[in-house]
């Protein structure tokens, strides 16, 4: 640092408060409720070359401090002083914008001819055209098919708006009108943003002002550094999946190998599947990206609440995405849904960093977001749309915690909606919304409870709807010999003659009287169940987050009237250790182990190396003609168990094995022709 | 003859009392050592210490205005009431669920509040109305006495009980507390739609929890200080100070004792607009900046602005309270350095016990306190008047510590880091209150700010540099603030119904849809029933106003504004006025409106106001003022000369030049060279640059949203 400390702390300040006071002015200014409400929306600012060197502490998007505003403003060759670049773009932007309704916006802001900073907002637009309403939507493929695609150009040309852009953008959304009030609003938040960057330049030259820059992001480097030597060096390898890309039933596997030696940590997602024909593919441009690094700045925040947030605090990361694969693909593949498959990348991280050393993160959490929705025609035939419910899980438990109930921080960390307020719009009745006994993740450290949600429906020709729908295949994993948690469900009519499971929900048309369960997943365990203190049990039964059941199958725990027999559980924990198999350091649950019998990651990996030497426009269908073949009962979908679907591993190998030769086979001449 | 008013706020280290003398428009003050464990043993010491010094007889005294913490430090520290909660069936987990959100977003550390009531003494009962007021599950009798043989069996001392949609209607609310109260005569049982009826199940069960967790501790208290009062020969009646800035009397606070729990700086705001407008400054930002935290508050209209969201401890509180923010800034906010060598201060404090190093009660850390003393800021003789000797030396060696490591060498190594320390102290709290002037959309420079608390004008003036604002006030007795804005309130209750309606002139709304009708209804109900409560509030409250406020929201979005109808439009009320301000509300904030379309409305509030006779705030004499001394303060990176006034020698119309100290039994004022302080009618100080113009700058201007550029 080549300030005095003083003055780097104050810098800190007062750098924050600009993207603080930025983000405010966005908020308060801005017309839609995305932006108003739920607070998609972000404020910093940049260095000249395009980092971001402050973040606000909690306001806005969290995730997106390892942007870089840099490869957007390359693209505009003639940067002069009052232009506003604007861009919605994920290829262009080189991962910038990483889906179509985000709107980003740079401001470079001059002094004497150079640039000391640049102000940048981005909102989540609620519509920016495409093929459905809010342009979203996990059956896309193309990005075509996600709406009106904006390059990076000037949105403000020296201080004169772009009026022919203006146009053509009215004509290429849903709702122009609100979304260019939210453009406005993010305008606003960029002038305060020049403002004080100036008023700060004035006061101490710009010289001190790009040396405060720099020696912030020096500080926060030193600090993540300091938390990252706590990781042991060597290499680490963990993967997940998702349950499936929507368009099929073959789920999508994401593959990290971190690397840590001495505090420097390298993330390579070789071995990540292809690129798939639906929206969950992340445009990261394959560099270091705010989708790829989110964990670890969670991992460095958590145990340092000091370090600065500003780009610094991943100086000490590289990372490997290889092309064409879902965490880099290739234009145009559809990408709306990216944050499905970034909740999936975060836990491989978090896996591979509890391979490493399992006390330093927590197991996942119930790792869904689901938007319930609910439509209702009065008798006019009129259709009300409706937001039931977001729905999340439970946080996993980690070293020395229970995981929390209900709650999940790691996504989105949004409201819910109360009950009242859904009531008093919709004639349905919410009947239940409540923590699901026995789906954390058991533990000595527990899981936190998914959620029960259960609304009645009463009128006619309703509709519920949800979109997320994850964990209903695989469920969260349970971590150093912790359980996993429970999966996700949808019945209708549970504890009923007529109950119903729905599998994964995407559109249900109930009858009156029905009422619609959804069930979500609980966080992972963490640790042995049976060091878990017969008197937590205990009171975990008699507060219902576990039954008595439970008590004793997963914890050995024998509660007699309510209270913990101590002798009884000291006999039965005894007898449990003795039965049961090898420590598993950790739990993947019967469905993925029955998976991995099959496609195990050398399987996977040898797979995914041919299938990328295949043309983009082949390699979806013949990836799924594989998966078909070796696993035919792979499309009765989730609502059968996939350790069912998949049945006897041995005779699946020997068509894996047949499918991989062919492939190669297919391969050869093309590789002798080359 | 009654002509005494006594306001009394009850303090961490301080109970501040505040004497009116109506006869003679004569103000005292008087601090009180308080006494944790029970805070109405200081209340009966300090008046009967009023009594002695000031010659007074407690006969008297015609009104006691008593504010308290106890409520409010229950609730952070968790010793409320043994307590459950019923709620309707399948909504266990309100307290549970809460609304979702997490404190942090990156921190996976950072923990869930704990509840307040545990899953296990949660109650489900068959009972939930609809959306539209009618019952859609009622329990017979058997349930009834089932739940009740549940709740005996919990042992509990309070009951909250919040069944959904309730606040459309609440009498199934009733008929199951009423059936409680039978049951166990012994517990006191708040019901949701009593307390606060407003849509929204989880603030409106906390309103009734939080109230139900307070209540038999607030109650017991309230016995004593009646009784010790009493004991004293005071024949007056006590009020209780409120969160909306009003007052209430012992009976209502007794039964809505989370009415009470925030006031303590709802007075400070009260008192602030009071001195501000005497000043000719309606614009404030009030700044109470005291040992732990600093409490700052938006005034842009010359009266408390009120919000309906803010926290009470871990927890939301949906009733309007006058609208502060708190920020972890104070005198003993400590000073530390990281490991990569940067300077911090706060967020921790050394609290009052052991206090900063100066203090010489053990404490080894330095705070802003320590600062202020070895930069020559406060006098370590004079500090509370000499009652308290400060250890210049003991800072200094402290501060020293930090300046080896942060690398500082020289002589002055101690006061370099003293001064360091202050301006990122000013920088944090400078940022935080740029934070919430832009969330009110106005301009700093229009602002003054009202500086109080023991350090509040020790810093003002260093901190107005950096935050843009260009005057500062200081009032004659700083330390006491609170008491007198206590003493300066009016009684007052706020009423909410939720109605959406949808209202607007002839012109956009079809007549048969037009929802005013039945909001003048319902306003007429709340009318009286106001009336009704501010009849029975004792008789030193004369005529009453109601000051009507509604949120509204155009119909295709999520987010509300407030709208106060202005006391001249009160009469004749329509939807079309009200529909009118709206729009230019939500023009005015966020720079467009859409008049051609009906708005909706989603709650409706009623305050009343019952008029007590007010108190005139006395005239400062006037004065010259005498320098009582000089001595070094080190400013700027050197030490100068800076001469001493007592404040008392400030009178009305004087004008002090800076640099300058102004001390004074309860503060002292630092005034920076190239400033000057002018005393008004009152003694107020307003400190300004040289060069400012020293009359009303805002007092008549609507306030400006923030942006202020043309493009």
């Amino acid at each position: 640092m080549k300030l005095d400390p003083v003055l780097v702390e104050i810098f800190f300040h007062k750098f924050t408060a600009i993207t603080e006071e930025m983000a405010i002015t966005l908020q308060r200014t801005a017309r839609t409720t995305y932006v108003k409400e739920a607070g998609d929306f972000g404020t910093s600012i940049a260095t000249p070359e395009g980092r971001l060197f402050a973040y606000p502490t909690d306001l806005g998007v969290s995730g997106f401090l390892d942007s870089d505003v840099g490869p957007a403003l390359a693209r505009i060759e003639d940067l002069e002083p009052g232009d506003v670049v604007i861009t919605n773009h994920p290829y262009d932007s080189e991962g910038l914008s990483t889906h179509m309704p985000d709107l980003h916006l740079i401001k470079p802001v001059f002094v004497d001819g150079r640039i000391v900073a640049h102000g940048w907002d981005f909102i989540h637009s609620s519509d920016i055209g495409g093929a459905v309403p809010s342009s979203i939507s996990p059956r896309f493929a193309e990005l075509y098919e996600e709406g009106f695609q904006i390059p990076p150009l000037k949105l403000v040309r020296a201080g004169e708006m772009n009026r022919d852009f203006l146009t053509l953008y009215r004509a290429n959304c849903r709702m122009p009108e609100e979304n260019l009030g939210d453009i406005e609003a993010m305008l606003a938040a960029l002038r305060v943003g020049e403002r004080r960057i100036r008023e700060l330049v004035a006061l101490h030259g710009v010289d001190t002002f790009l040396q405060a820059q720099k020696d912030l992001a020096e500080y926060a480097a030193e600090k993540a550094l300091a938390v990252q030597k706590k990781i042991p060096d060597g290499t680490f390898e963990f993967w997940d999946f998702l349950d499936d890309d929507f368009n099929s039933d073959i789920p999508v596997r994401v593959r990290c190998a971190m690397t840590a030696r001495d505090g420097e940590v390298h993330l390579d997602f070789t071995g990540s599947d292809p690129q798939v024909e639906a929206a969950y593919n992340i445009p990261t441009g394959g560099k270091r990206h705010p989708w790829l690094t989110l964990k670890l700045m969670h991992y460095v925040f958590s145990h340092d609440k000091t370090v600065p947030l500003n780009h610094g605090m991943f100086d000490h990361v590289t990372v490997e995405a290889p092309l064409g694969t879902v965490v880099n693909p290739e234009p145009p593949a559809a990408v709306g849904v990216r944050s499905a498959t970034a909740i999936r990348l975060n836990e491989a991280i978090v896996g591979a960093m509890t391979r490493a050393e399992p006390e330093l993160m927590p197991a996942p959490s119930g790792g869904i977001m689901i938007p319930s929705v609910l439509v209702e025609q009065d008798p006019g035939g009129a259709r009300k749309v409706m937001v039931l419910q977001s729905l999340v899980g439970g946080t996993g438990a980690r070293f020395g915690a229970d995981g929390v109930d209900g709650r999940d921080s790691s996504l989105a960390n949004q409201r819910n909606t109360p009950i009242e307020k859904t009531e008093e719009e919709a004639e349905a009745m919410i009947t239940d919304y409540a923590l699901r006994t026995d789906s954390g993740g058991a533990g000595r450290w527990r899981g936190g409870t998914g959620v029960a949600f259960s609304v009645r429906v009463v009128q006619p020709g309703s509709a519920v709807l949800g979109r997320g729908m994850e964990r209903f295949v695989f469920c969260p994993w349970g971590a150093a010999g912790g359980k996993p948690g429970s999966k996700a469900q949808v019945l209708v009519n549970p504890g009923t003659n007529r109950e119903v499971e729905l599998g994964k929900l995407d559109i249900f048309y109930p009858e009156p009287g029905d009422v619609v369960t959804i069930l979500t997943p609980g966080g992972g365990g963490y640790g042995d169940p049976l060091e878990r203190s017969s008197e937590l049990v205990g009171e975990d039964v008699r507060f219902g987050y576990v039954s008595e059941e439970s008590a004793r199958c997963d914890y050995g725990v024998v509660l007699v009237g309510g209270t913990v027999d101590a002798v009884a559980t000291e006999a039965l924990r005894a007898r449990m250790r003795e039965v049961r198999g090898p420590f598993k350091e950790f739990d993947f649950g019967p469905e993925r182990e029955a998976w991995e019998a099959v496609f195990d990651d050398a399987t996977m990996s040898e797979l995914n190396a041919l299938l990328m030497q295949l043309g983009t426009n082949v390699r979806g269908r013949r990836r799924r003609e594989i998966f078909n073949r070796v696993i035919p009962r792979l499309s009765e979908g989730a609502v059968v168990p996939l350790h069912e679907r998949v049945g006897d591993p041995a005779p699946a190998r020997r068509r894996i094995a047949e499918e991989i030769a062919r492939l190669r086979e297919d391969l050869a001449p093309r590789a002798a022709g080359d | 003859m009654a002509r005494y008013r006594i306001g009394i706020d009850v303090g961490g280290t301080f109970t501040d009392f505040v004497l009116v003398d109506m006869a003679e428009t004569r103000l005292e003050f008087h601090k009180e050592p308080s006494v944790p464990d029970d805070p109405s043993a200081a209340v009966e010491r300090g008046m009967r210490a009023l009594a002695e010094g000031f010659g007074i007889s407690l006969g008297d005294v015609e009104l006691v205005v008593h504010g308290t913490t106890i409520g409010l430090n229950a609730i952070i520290q968790r010793r409320g009431a043994r307590m459950a909660l019923v709620v309707s069936k399948g909504n266990r987990d309100v307290l549970e669920l809460a609304r979702l959100r997490l404190p942090s977003s990156y921190d996976f550390t950072a923990p869930r509040e704990s509840p307040l009531v545990p899953r296990d003494r949660v109650f489900e009962v068959g009972a939930r109305m609809r959306s539209d007021g009618s019952v859609a599950e009622a329990p017979d009798a058997a349930e009834l006495e089932a739940l009740a043989a549940e709740l005996r069996g919990a042992r509990v001392d309070a009951v909250a009980v919040m069944l959904l949609n309730s606040y459309r209607d609440g009498s199934l609310e009733r008929t199951v507390s009423d059936a409680l109260r039978a049951a166990l005569p012994e517990a006191q049982v708040s019901e949701s739609s009593t307390i606060w009826p407003e849509v929204r199940e989880y603030e409106r069960c906390l309103v009734a929890a939080l109230n139900a967790y307070i209540q038999p501790l607030m109650s017991g208290y309230f016995r004593r200080l009646e009784a010790r009062v009493e004991a004293q020969g005071v024949a007056a009646p006590i009020y209780i100070t409120a969160n909306n800035g009003g007052t209430l009397s012992v009976a209502t606070a007794r039964e809505r004792p989370i009415e009470t729990a925030l006031s303590g700086p709802a007075s400070g705001v009260v008192a602030s607009t009071r001195v501000g407008s005497v000043a000719g400054r309606a614009q404030l930002i009030t700044f109470d900046m005291g040992g732990t935290s600093t409490d700052i508050s938006i005034c842009p209209a010359g009266v408390p602005e009120f919000t309906a969201s803010t926290e009470v401890g871990d927890f939301p509180l949906m009733m309007p309270v006058v609208n502060v923010s708190a920020i972890g800034a104070g005198g003993g906010s400590i000073l530390w350095v990281d490991a990569q060598g940067l300077l911090k201060v706060g967020p921790v404090s050394v609290g009052a016990d052991p206090g900063p190093v100066c203090y010489g009660r053990g404490g080894t850390v330095p705070a802003i306190t320590d600062c202020y003393l070895v930069l020559g800021i406060i006098d370590a003789a004079r500090f509370l008047d000499g009652r308290m000797a400060l250890d210049v030396e003991a800072a200094r060696a402290a501060l020293g510590g930090i300046a080896d490591r942060l690398g500082f060498t020289g002589p002055h190594r101690a006061r370099e880091v003293a001064a360091a320390a202050l301006r990122v102290a000013s920088a944090k709290m400078a940022a935080e209150i740029t934070k919430l002037l832009a969330q009110a959309g106005v301009d700093p420079r229009r602002y003054s700010l009202l500086a109080y608390g023991g350090a509040g004008p020790t810093h003002a003036n260093l901190l107005v540099r950096e935050a843009g604002v260009r005057s500062v006030l200081i009032p004659t007795a700083p330390g006491t603030f609170c008491a007198l804005g206590a003493i300066l309130a009016d009684v007052r209750r706020d009423y909410v119904r939720t109605a959406q309606h949808l209202i607007g002139p002839a012109t956009v709304l079809d007549p048969a849809a037009n929802g005013w009708p039945a909001i003048e209804a319902l306003l007429g109900t709340l009318e009286r029933e106001a009336a009704a409560w501010v009849s029975r509030e004792g008789s030193l409250v004369g005529a009453h106003d109601f000051v009507v406020s509604f949120n509204l929201r155009y119909p295709s979005q999520a987010y509300e504004l407030t709208v106060i109808v202005p006391m001249e439009l009160r009469d004749g009320l329509n939807g079309g006025t009200v529909a009118r301000l709206f729009h230019e509300e939500h023009h005015r904030r966020y720079g467009f409106s859409d008049p051609a379309t009906p708005v909706q409305t989603t709650t409706i509030r009623l305050g009343v106001i019952g008029k007590v006779a007010p108190v005139d705030l006395p005239a400062a004499a006037a004065g010259t003022p005498e320098p009582s001394g000089r001595r070094g303060v080190w400013h700027d990176g050197r030490s100068i000369p800076v001469d001493v006034y007592p404040r008392s020698g400030v009178g009305a119309g004087a004008l002090v030049r800076g640099p300058a100290i102004i001390e004074q039994a309860d503060t002292t004022t630092f005034l920076l060279p190239g400033w000057q302080a002018r005393a008004d009618r009152l003694g107020t100080l307003c400190l300004t640059e040289d060069a400012e113009d020293t009359e009303d700058t805002g007092a008549t201007e609507a306030p400006q949203p923030a942006e202020v550029d043309p493009a």
